[in-house]
């Protein structure tokens, strides 16, 4: 087994037990969505005033929200076409608010650099998820690139209770970048493909 | 010639046309990889606003 899968196992267990929790309390998966993004933007809050162990500690507690969701909406048997578009753009939100969190932090910082830096990493963090969606209206699947939204979330949390944000914006903009890249790559071919065998 | 020539070129590239599935060791690589960026590189390099120091490089002397 490799140490991410033996990882994911770890982080499993207790929230298996807040899983079945909230469907013990039929809470509604899309409210616990909902939940998720205002506990976000508490994090966001935080990281604006540059306290990023508290940032980092809520960012734990709204991801788990934005975790379970799914899982409880498939346990309920609450699944619905609304739901996953109700999730995706939610997470966008939540996306977004914690780099206008850093934006706001840099910005009082005097430090033009980073808000520059930040803004990239958020610009092409929003882009690797249209491109997917884009990509997947037009071929079947499009799931390439590394750095996707739980990579994202992980390396902000460990930016924040390691105080080492300013190099994990840098990854997550390099990578977003190439992840980008990727998409646009994968779905030219697949369509050029595609044109070939109608051909 | 050639093989020893197009490896280095062909793992470049399918770390940047990734397509490797999580809990791969090729995604364990690449983590260890960004970790080693983030925690090893001095703050001061990158002129972080938030922290300063060499971090663990300035432990080495």
């Amino acid at each position: 087994m490799t140490f991410t899968g033996l990882i994911g196992r770890v982080c499993m267990f207790p929230l298996q037990l807040i899983i079945s929790g909230c469907v013990a309390l039929r809470i509604h998966p899309n409210i616990l969505t909902f939940v998720g993004v205002l506990i976000n933007v508490a994090a966001a809050w935080a990281l604006g005033l540059g306290k990023f162990m508290t940032a980092g500690l809520i960012m734990v507690v709204a991801n788990i929200f934005d975790f379970i969701d799914g899982k409880v909406a498939h346990e309920l048997n609450a699944v619905s076409a609304f739901g996953g578009f109700w999730d995706s753009v939610i997470d966008r939100f939540s996306d977004i608010s914690l780099f206008i969190g850093l934006i706001y932090l840099y910005s009082r910082l005097d430090r033009t650099d980073y808000v520059m830096v930040t803004a990239l990493a958020m610009m092409f963090a929003i882009m690797t998820s249209y491109t997917r969606a884009r990509a997947e209206s037009l071929i079947s699947k499009c799931k390439v690139g590394f750095m996707e939204r739980p990579e994202r979330i992980v390396l902000f949390m460990i930016g924040a209770f390691t105080n080492r944000m300013a190099a994990v914006l840098w990854v997550i903009l390099i990578l977003s970048i190439f992840t980008v890249a990727d998409r646009i790559i994968y779905t030219y071919r697949a369509l050029r493909d595609t044109r070939e065998v109608l051909a | 010639m050639k093989r020893a020539a197009s490896l280095p070129v062909r793992v470049l590239w399918n770390a940047f046309f990734w397509t490797y599935e999580r809990a791969t060791w090729q995604y364990d690589l690449m983590v260890i990889a960004i970790l080693a960026f983030v925690w090893l590189t001095p703050p001061d390099w990158l002129g972080d606003p938030m922290a300063s120091g060499k971090g663990p490089i300035g432990w080495i002397k």
